[in-house]
């Protein structure tokens, strides 16, 4: 049940193009100074520095530990990628599936 | 957009974080039994898509800039409501496994991207749809990005930590998505284009999601 779509294997290349541009856009992003709006509402508010970082998680700021930063951010990109694929997918089948409901 | 803990009062989080339980559970009640086999497959791509896309930071030299969030995106892919529980995916993994996004305000900030992006992304979208697929594609994008960052903004304006200045959060969260949406707009319209052309029968059978069950 569930076959894979002849898409799919596309789609997966399409994926995997993406996560290995990661640390390229990091780079940039760092290059030119990236600040988002959320970071200027509380640069001007004075709230910066109340930010509590997630004690929990595995990766922070999509980096691991022992690997350096592009290395580091691309192994991110790709645990996240499959995870959130792998998640997402599965959500889809418990909502339970029909094979004519399209 | 991603909210981190300690930027709202933990009143404002549980009750955010109360409305997003609700209306995902909503969400999973009026898609359940209905998602084609086909669907099932492309939400665990869209979300996977969206989980990469938002890690490639536009680089805008000197001055504010955004990611991709990708809400009317998925929206007008799979239908508002599976689009909703696909963005809810990506957030609430990014704040687990990767610390982007707090856990206290993470129904925060499923609120803003995953049913506030979503939905009103999807409305625009479906308001516009008859004048042009591909400029409604755009406009959702665009103006589901800017509400998501105004609901942000409002959360943000009404906590202790933001000193309570509403107008101040609201302006420059509200002004900043306003320019900054053109280019989710952008890429919303392009990449829809890509898929419709290319996948035709990948094309949304929203209309059939959003009936009344």
């Amino acid at each position: 049940m569930n076959a894979r779509p002849d898409w799919f294997p596309r789609a997966l290349a399409i994926l995997l193009v993406l996560t290995l541009l990661t640390p390229l856009f990091g780079w940039a992003a760092g290059a030119v100074g990236y600040a988002e709006p959320l970071e200027n509402a509380a640069e001007a508010t004075g709230a910066a520095d109340s930010a509590e970082a997630v004690g929990i998680a595995l990766m922070p700021d999509y980096a691991v530990a022992g690997l350096g930063t592009a290395p580091g951010t691309v192994v991110a990109a790709v645990v996240g990628t499959a995870l959130t694929l792998v998640v997402a997918g599965a959500i889809g089948r418990l909502l339970g599936t029909e094979p004519n409901a399209e | 957009m991603h909210i981190p803990d300690g930027y709202v009062d933990i009143t404002i989080a549980v009750l955010f974080g109360a409305l997003s339980v609700a209306i995902l559970g909503l969400a999973a009640r009026r898609v359940g039994r209905r998602v084609p086999e086909s669907r099932a497959p492309l939400l665990g791509v869209v979300a996977a898509g969206i989980f990469a896309a938002q890690m490639l930071n536009w680089p805008i030299p000197g001055g504010t800039s955004a990611h991709f969030v990708g809400g009317a995106f998925a929206a007008i892919l799979l239908g508002p409501h599976l689009g909703a529980l696909c963005v809810a995916t990506v957030v609430t993994i990014q704040a687990l496994v990767f610390g982007d996004g707090g856990l206290v305000v993470l129904g925060a900030n499923v609120f803003n991207m995953a049913i506030v992006e979503v939905y009103v992304g999807y409305g625009f979208y479906r308001l516009l749809a008859p004048y042009g697929e591909y400029r409604a594609a755009f406009v959702a994008g665009w103006l589901g990005i800017t509400a998501g960052a105004l609901t942000a903004g409002l959360q943000l304006g009404l906590s202790s930590a933001f000193e309570y200045q509403l107008l101040t959060t609201l302006s420059i969260m509200g002004v900043g998505h306003l320019v900054l949406g053109l280019i989710e707009g952008a890429i919303t319209a392009v990449v829809y284009r890509f898929l419709a052309e290319a996948r035709p029968d990948l094309q949304p059978t929203a209309a059939a999601e959003v009936s009344p069950s």
